[in-house]
Formats: C-alpha cells, structure tokens, sequence
C-alpha cells in the first residue's frame, strides 16, 4: 500500500474508533502512532520521537495561553462580575419588549470579554439571569435558549481559547485574529437581540418587561461593571500594542480576574481549589488531543496527503466558493456531534492548506484570518445544536423543570441566526476585515 | 492474596472494602497532584504578572523576573503532566456520544474497558518515553537558555505527573473491567 492510500484509509478508521465513544485525543494519537508504523515499517523511529514530543508540546510556550485563559475564566466566573453585568444591561434594556432577555445576551457579550469559554459563560450567567427572567414572566424556551446562545458569546467574544488554538495551527498572529473576531462577535450579540426582539414580538405573553430605569441611575450601575473593562482593555489592548505577549496578556488576565474574585470574597479556599480542578480538567482535555493531533498531524504530513489533496483540488477548477459552502456545511454538521475543539484540531491542519490555495481575491493572511472567524462561529453552532450542544445542556441543569425539548425548541430561533450571521460574512468578507485593516 | 484482590475487583466475593481503598487512594492521589498543578499555575500567574511590572517600571531601576519564559515553559509542563489523571480519573476527555444509545450497557462498558485499556498502554508508553528523554537530557548537559537550568530538572517534574497518569490510567482499566461484570454499579 502507497503511502498516500495508507494516508486514506487512516479516516475512517478514525472515525470508526471516535463513533466507537473512544477519547478523540486517544484515537488521534493511536491512529498516528499506527500510521507511522505502517509506513516506516518499524516502531522504532515514531516511539523515539515521543521521548521529546509530549514534554515539547504541553512545554510549549505558546500553548500555556491556553490553562491561563481557562484559569481566568475560572476566576471570572467567581469574581460576581456576571451579576454586575447584568444589573447594567438590564437597566439599559429591560423596559424594552423581550428586554430582560436582551440584557442576558448584553451581560453574556461583557462575560465573554473577559472570558475565553462558552461553557463557563452559559453556566455563570445562566445563574444569575435564569431566576430573573423566570421572575419577569420569560416562557421556558425563550429564557433556556436565550443563555445557551448567549454562552457562546464567550468564544465569539475576543478572548478566545479556539481562536488560540486555530492561530497556532495555523501559524497566524493571535492578536490580528482577535482584533478580526471582535466586529463578528458584537454581530453576533445583536443578532441575538434582533431575534429576541422579534421573537416577543411574535408571541408577547413569552416575554415581560421592567421599569424604565432614569439615564443617570443607569450610568451608575454602569459604574460596578469598571473591573471587566479594565481587564478587557489590559489583556486584549495590551496584546495588540505589543505590551506583552499572548501568554503573558492571559496571566495578567488571569491575575486581574483573581484580584476581583478575592476583592468580591468570592474566592475561599473550596471555591479556590474548585477552580484550580476546573482549570485541570479542561487543561489536560485539551492538552491531550492537542498531543493526539499533532502525531496524527505529523502522520498525515509525511503520507503527503494534506499536500496532493490540496494541490488535487485546486487543479481541478473548482468554484472556490462552492468549496467554502461544503466545508462550513460540513462543520455545522460535524458540530451537531463533536465538540469545537477536537473539531479544529481534526480539521484545520487539513482543510487549511487545501482553502488557502483557493483565489478568493484576498491576501493569504487576510484570508486566513476570515476563514478562521467563519469556522469559529460555525464550530460555535456546534454548542447549540442538538443532540450534544453543550451550551443547552448545561442551561438545561440549571432550569431543572424545563424539558429539554423546550430548550431544543427556544434555542432554534437563534441557531438561525447564527447562520444568517454566516452567511453576511461569507458574502462581506469586510466585515471580519475592517477592524484589522484599521489597526494594521 | 492474588485471588483476594482480583475477586475484590470484580466484586463478587465480600472483599469490596479493598477496591474501595484503592479507589479513594487513587481519587486522593489524582487530586492532590491536580491541586499541585493548579498552584505551579497560579505561582507562574504572579511570576508573569511581577516580570511584566517589573519590565514596565525599569526607568526606576527595576526589571523583569530573568528566565521568566522558561519557567513558564517548564511549570506549564508540570501542571499538564500534574492535571492528566485527574482529567482521566473523572472522564473528562472529550468524546463523541452520539452512538451510544445503540450499544447498550454491556456494549458501552466493553468499549469503555477498551479505550481504557489503550489509554493505560498510551499512558506506559509516554512514561516511559518521557522517562528515557530525561536521561537524554541528563547526558548531554544540556541546559535552558537563561537560567542555565539543566533541562533534565523539568522531565524530572514531568515525570511524576506521568506516573501518576499511568497508575491513575491503570486504576481506571481495573474499574472498567468490574463495571462489565455489573454493568449496574
């Protein structure tokens, strides 16, 4: 068998082996290692590679982004800045029809400026916000949905531990990519809102609203959420003027958040170490299919396939933007299963080099930064998608009598959305682009 | 003894309190190096953050920590090592569910005891490798850029945390094994 055919059937034995419920990290890398044997025809070569491989990936300097930002999250969530940030978006919106609602969604954009995840986003705000639109007479599908949508705004949100991990496959500038997520993010929080609106226009016993509350009250409640804008403004202006690097921006995060949750007394020695084994578990979650992904990856590019699959299609003249369509098809699919990380992981260092050939009338980087945005929200659909949307699932739990087919049914509306948002920016490649063109 | 300790794992004599020990053992152990972990990470928080205040307030003669990125480089390396089996011992490696309806209980507990198994191997072989790198590093004196650490010092950290990853992974292939003798448990 060539090479290349043993490159082939490498995918579906994959992919048997994660249907088959084993860790997608532990496929990666069993495949990996198989594939190497296969074609070097001994153990030796791929086993004295792992003497230096795992130490050198989880020693990685640009990976430690990754534990710092989940650990700031972490802090984030115990800082009780959600509750802060939502008594400010309430005071602004909640007198509009849907408005509750709307501030969730106001407060998920402010949590998810200081928060890399979409998980800690849905479950922190989903706490504070789930009792206040049960209070305020929201139907059970519109308030379930609302939050799982708006979790991952944490994502869409710059800071992003996908778009972290997606600018070091792919070998671009972390601070470019932020600055490229931030215009689609903001997108996506009024996306919500115009869904929000319209859905309590539609059926107006779903959603209640609050007393209007006078400008200059509004301003002062304005006031509690100062910490989130600092640290947002630290950690993401300090990575784009170049003050500190990526990492070092995520300690400063991470530094700034745990002085907030130790100020806020939301931080004593059970909800510390609660954190800490939080953090732990994400960290070697991620850490071990960013390991399985980089042997399979390494498989991958010694059979060439990446290479011949690239150069095969674009010799074949395809339109690039038929290509575009299937592929972010193929991950709205994919996420109905996988989760996002996994995904990227499984997919870019494939489907990457393959896109960047293709002519869509801008420069590789620009190109690569759009894509990059395009496949971050369609993962990002994947959390809200059933049957495994984690987003609804974690919202789920927390509004313990509601059925999940009601949360299915609330959050469809929004999956629209999201789509609708996609397909803007595939159209306007601009709106990604603007803000980079402006700051580079 | 053998005997004893292999009924008390598929539980089916009245030994059960021995695999109980050995679960909240392993479950004190994982934990314990998570935490271990969870603190190098915080320690590496307030490093980063004195270093970049430190680099920032220069004109009035102060600097930034020497060595800052390696020791970044070499405490990530030991809080990941450090998290792994607590991230194996609580199952939260991600997954694809979709099928498990079609497989039963039996089905999903055979499969579960496969998986563990291979992580158990996968988790032998890093130990292994890691352990056989350290020596790598050992012998050739080699050393970080700054600090003039030797290199070794950081596989040495790392190495505990892989082994308890593989003693955590074996645990885990032995509570795979009883739970496809009593699915129900």
């Amino acid at each position: 068998m060539s090479n290349l055919a043993i490159g082939l059937w490498s995918f579906p034995i994959l992919i048997s082996l994660i249907f088959l419920r084993m860790p997608i990290g532990l496929a990666m890398l069993l495949v990996g290692l198989g594939g190497s044997v296969a074609i070097n025809g001994t153990t030796l070569m791929i086993v004295a590679q792992l003497k230096h491989l795992t130490y050198g990936t989880f020693s990685s300097y640009s990976l430690s982004i990754v534990p710092l930002f989940l650990l700031m999250g972490q802090f984030a969530t115990l800082g009780k800045l959600s509750a802060a940030l939502f008594k400010a978006a309430e005071a602004f919106l909640g007198h509009r029809r849907g408005g509750v609602a709307m501030a969730a969604v106001g407060a998920c954009a402010g949590f998810g400026s200081i928060c890399g995840s979409s998980l800690a986003t849905a479950a922190t705000m989903g706490q504070v916000a789930l009792p206040e639109l049960k209070k305020y007479g929201y139907s059970n599908a519109l308030a379930t949905g609302t939050l799982a949508a708006g979790g991952t705004l944490g994502i869409l949100i710059p800071p992003s531990v996908i778009l972290v991990i997606y600018a070091i496959l792919t070998e671009q500038n972390i601070a470019k990519l932020f600055a490229a997520a931030m215009i689609p993010g903001l997108l996506a929080a009024l996306g919500y809102m115009l869904t929000i609106h319209v859905y309590a226009r539609l059926f107006p016993a779903s959603a209640g609203t609050t007393e209007r509350v006078p400008w200059a009250q509004r301003i002062i409640i304005m006031g509690s959420t100062w910490p989130v804008f600092i640290i947002f403004m630290l950690v993401v202006g300090g990575i784009y003027l170049g003050v500190f690097t990526p990492t070092e921006a995520a300690a400063v995060g991470a530094f700034g958040t745990g002085l907030v949750a130790f100020f806020n007394r939301g931080l004593h020695w059970q909800s510390f170490t609660n954190a800490l084994l939080a953090t732990a578990s994400s960290t070697a979650m991620i850490f071990f299919i960013v390991l399985g992904a980089a042997i399979f990856n390494a498989f991958l590019a010694s059979t060439q396939l990446p290479q011949t699959l690239a150069e095969y299609v674009s010799s074949q003249g395809y339109d690039p933007w038929l290509i575009l369509g299937l592929v972010l098809l193929l991950y709205l699919l994919l996420g109905c299963v996988m989760d996002s990380l996994s995904m990227i992981l499984l997919t870019v260092p494939i489907f990457f080099p393959i896109m960047v050939t293709l002519d869509f009338g801008m420069s590789a980087e620009h190109f690569a930064l759009w894509f990059g945005i395009l496949v971050l929200i369609v993962v990002e659909v994947g959390l809200i998608t059933p049957p495994v949307g984690l987003n609804l699932f974690v919202i789920n739990k927390m509004a313990k009598d509601v059925p999940i087919v009601e949360t299915f049914r609330g959050v469809t509306p929004f999956v629209f959305a999201d789509i609708v948002r996609v397909i803007l920016l595939v159209l306007f490649p601009g709106i990604t682009l603007w803000l980079v063109k402006l700051l580079y | 003894m053998r005997s004893a300790f292999v009924r008390s794992i598929l539980n089916t004599g009245n030994t059960r309190s021995l695999m109980q020990t050995i679960s909240s053992i392993v479950h004190g152990l994982a934990r314990l190096m998570a935490l271990l972990g969870g603190f190098v990470l915080v320690l590496l928080v307030l490093m980063t953050t004195a270093s970049i205040a430190g680099r920032a307030m220069s004109s009035i003669g102060l600097a930034p920590i020497p060595g800052d990125f390696e020791l970044v480089e070499m405490g990530m390396a030991f809080a990941v090592f450090a998290f792994l089996p607590w991230c194996q011992l609580q199952r939260g490696h991600a997954s694809v569910e979709i099928m498990s309806n079609l497989f039963g209980n039996r089905g999903n507990a055979f499969l579960d005891l496969v998986s563990d198994l291979l992580m158990f191997l996968v988790a032998l072989l890093i130990t292994w490798q890691l352990g056989l790198g350290m020596l790598d590093k050992k012998s050739y004196f080699e050393t970080s850029f700054i600090l003039q650490w030797p290199s070794w010092w950081g596989y040495a950290t790392a190495l505990a945390g892989a082994c308890v990853f593989s003693l955590v992974a074996f645990y885990c292939l032995l509570r795979s094994i009883r739970h496809v003798f009593r699915p129900h448990t």
